[in-house]
């Protein structure tokens, strides 16, 4: 808790999460206060004190892509609180399936849940839906643009493991073009003290429009193809390359390997390095990475169901803990 | 409500209006585009000079209308073609008002978001665009927050 500032209202009561651009440094750094209260409720080593603060709320759940940790982290987190869950995690068995728009079926499943929690192929599902909704809409990824609530988990397991978000670089390695979790991080950075360093291949970099954006913040220190290009980081952020996003797949097999860390690899920043990923990995993170002392991305899946708790406490509950 | 004044034409006096509309200072090549936006011609004459003598642009474009007062939603679409586009209603033969186009800050309902997997290419919603900078302005997408530059925004603007 933020005790030097007193208590400080909640920001996010009965708000939707869309974009990293809509939460200010302070509205970030009182979430994460916020979650540090939930720590060790996810792993079962802390059960909340009853009555739990979600009783008789309800979580609807509209997955319209595949998600494993997000899914299961939101179900988890509202259910350690108290509250139930529902939805669907397959278009297929929505009435999107028989042609209703996305417009009317926010609508619709708005009268059953007090909040939504949305993930859509298409960029700006999230804005429109939150819209339309009448109850809070937390974006859990919308295409290739944004997810706010890695970005949540992000900042906190950075923090968490050390002890600040300022002063630091930061490096993201893999898809940068496409991949909405580098966007929603990266965009939430420019609220701190950090440089932040772009490793990817040429034809997956940063959409131009955030690049741009970017290099007026004066934050951006390096931009290379190569790994071998960066001398010191204190975080390195490793994304997926996504063969599917290549039209060429020898030009995936050319780079695929270019982006994959093994322990040799990440050796040479020291053992303060920390290492995230926003998961799944499919083999840019050697195994034998695991191991090392700074390897987070499964610390990062714990930590989403603590900040998922803190932030669904927050827009539901209307009150800190 | 500006005191009536009679209207000046380059065009000569057969191009002058008895009620209507002047679009005028339209950037040279633009008057075909400015004729599809406001879905011309429709019932009353129109008529249009191209690479009009400008004291301003070197050379410009004109639109004059017989008979029609333009709509606000159209006269955002046409502020998009160029910077310092006038507009004036003529009645009687005089100009009774006259105004210098301007982009607003949020355009709505006017541009197609050129990004292909924009909600707002899926589902049957409006677009909302926010103007970011100066002229030419680049148009960020209130949906899927991608920026286009204000030549993509002239090329994008719904028929």
């Amino acid at each position: 808790m933020n005790e030097a500032a007193g208590p400080r209202r909640n920001p996010f009561r009965a708000r939707s999460l869309v974009s990293a651009e809509d939460v200010s440094r302070e509205d970030l750094l009182w979430i994460l206060d916020q979650a540090q209260a939930f720590e060790g409720v996810a792993s079962g080593e802390r059960v909340l004190p009853r009555p739990l603060p979600l009783e008789g709320k309800l979580l609807a759940l509209l997955f319209f892509e595949p998600s494993t940790r997000t899914r299961l982290s939101f179900e988890s987190a509202m259910q350690r609180l108290g509250g139930g869950v529902l939805g669907f995690a397959d278009a297929k068995i929505s009435s999107s399936s028989k042609g209703e728009s996305l417009a009317d079926t926010v609508r619709v499943v708005a009268a059953y849940g007090d909040a939504i929690v949305l993930r859509h192929p298409l960029e700006g599902a999230a804005r429109l839906a939150a819209e339309v909704a009448g109850v809070p809409v937390l974006n859990a990824g919308d295409g290739s643009n944004q997810h706010p609530t890695q970005t949540l988990l992000d900042l906190y397991t950075i923090r968490r493991a050390t002890g600040r978000l300022d002063g630091l670089t930061i490096t993201f390695m893999g898809d940068l073009r496409y991949g909405r979790t580098v966007h929603s991080l990266a965009t939430a950075l420019l609220h701190f003290d950090v440089r932040m360093q772009f490793v990817g291949p040429a034809g997956l970099k940063l959409p131009d429009d955030l690049r741009q954006g970017l290099l007026a913040s004066g934050r951006v220190a390096v931009e290379v193809t190569d790994l071998a290009g960066i001398s010191a980081t204190d975080v390195l952020y490793v994304t997926r390359i996504q063969k599917e996003r290549f039209p060429d797949p020898a030009d995936y097999e050319r780079v695929r390997t270019s982006y994959r860390i093994d322990r040799a690899a990440v050796e040479r920043f020291g053992d303060t390095l920390k290492i995230l990923h926003p998961l799944p990995r499919v083999n840019e993170v050697d195994a034998d990475v695991d191991a090392h002392p700074g390897a987070l991305y499964f610390q990062q899946v714990r930590n989403g169901v603590t900040v998922r708790m803190a932030l669904l406490n927050a827009v539901l509950a209307g009150r800190g803990i | 409500m500006p005191t009536p004044e009679p209207q000046a034409s380059k065009l000569g006096d057969a191009f002058k209006l008895r009620d209507g509309t002047v679009v005028d200072h339209l950037p040279a090549g633009t008057a075909a585009r400015a004729l599809g936006l406001l879905k011309l011609p429709r019932e009353g004459p129109v008529t249009v000079g191209m690479n009009v003598p400008s004291t301003r642009h070197g050379k410009k474009d004109i639109v004059r209308v017989e008979g029609l007062v333009l709509k606000k939603a159209e006269l955002d679409r046409l502020a998009l073609l160029g910077r310092q586009i006038t507009v004036s209603i003529v009645r009687g033969g005089m100009v009774t008002h006259k105004q210098v186009l301007e982009v607003p800050e949020q355009v709505e309902g006017i541009l197609i978001c050129p990004n292909p997997t924009c909600i707002t290419r899926g589902e049957s919603v409006s677009t909302v665009f926010h103007r970011q900078g100066d002229y030419p302005y680049r148009f960020r997408c209130h949906h899927c927050e991608r920026v286009m530059a204000g030549e993509a925004a002239q090329r994008s603007l719904a028929q």
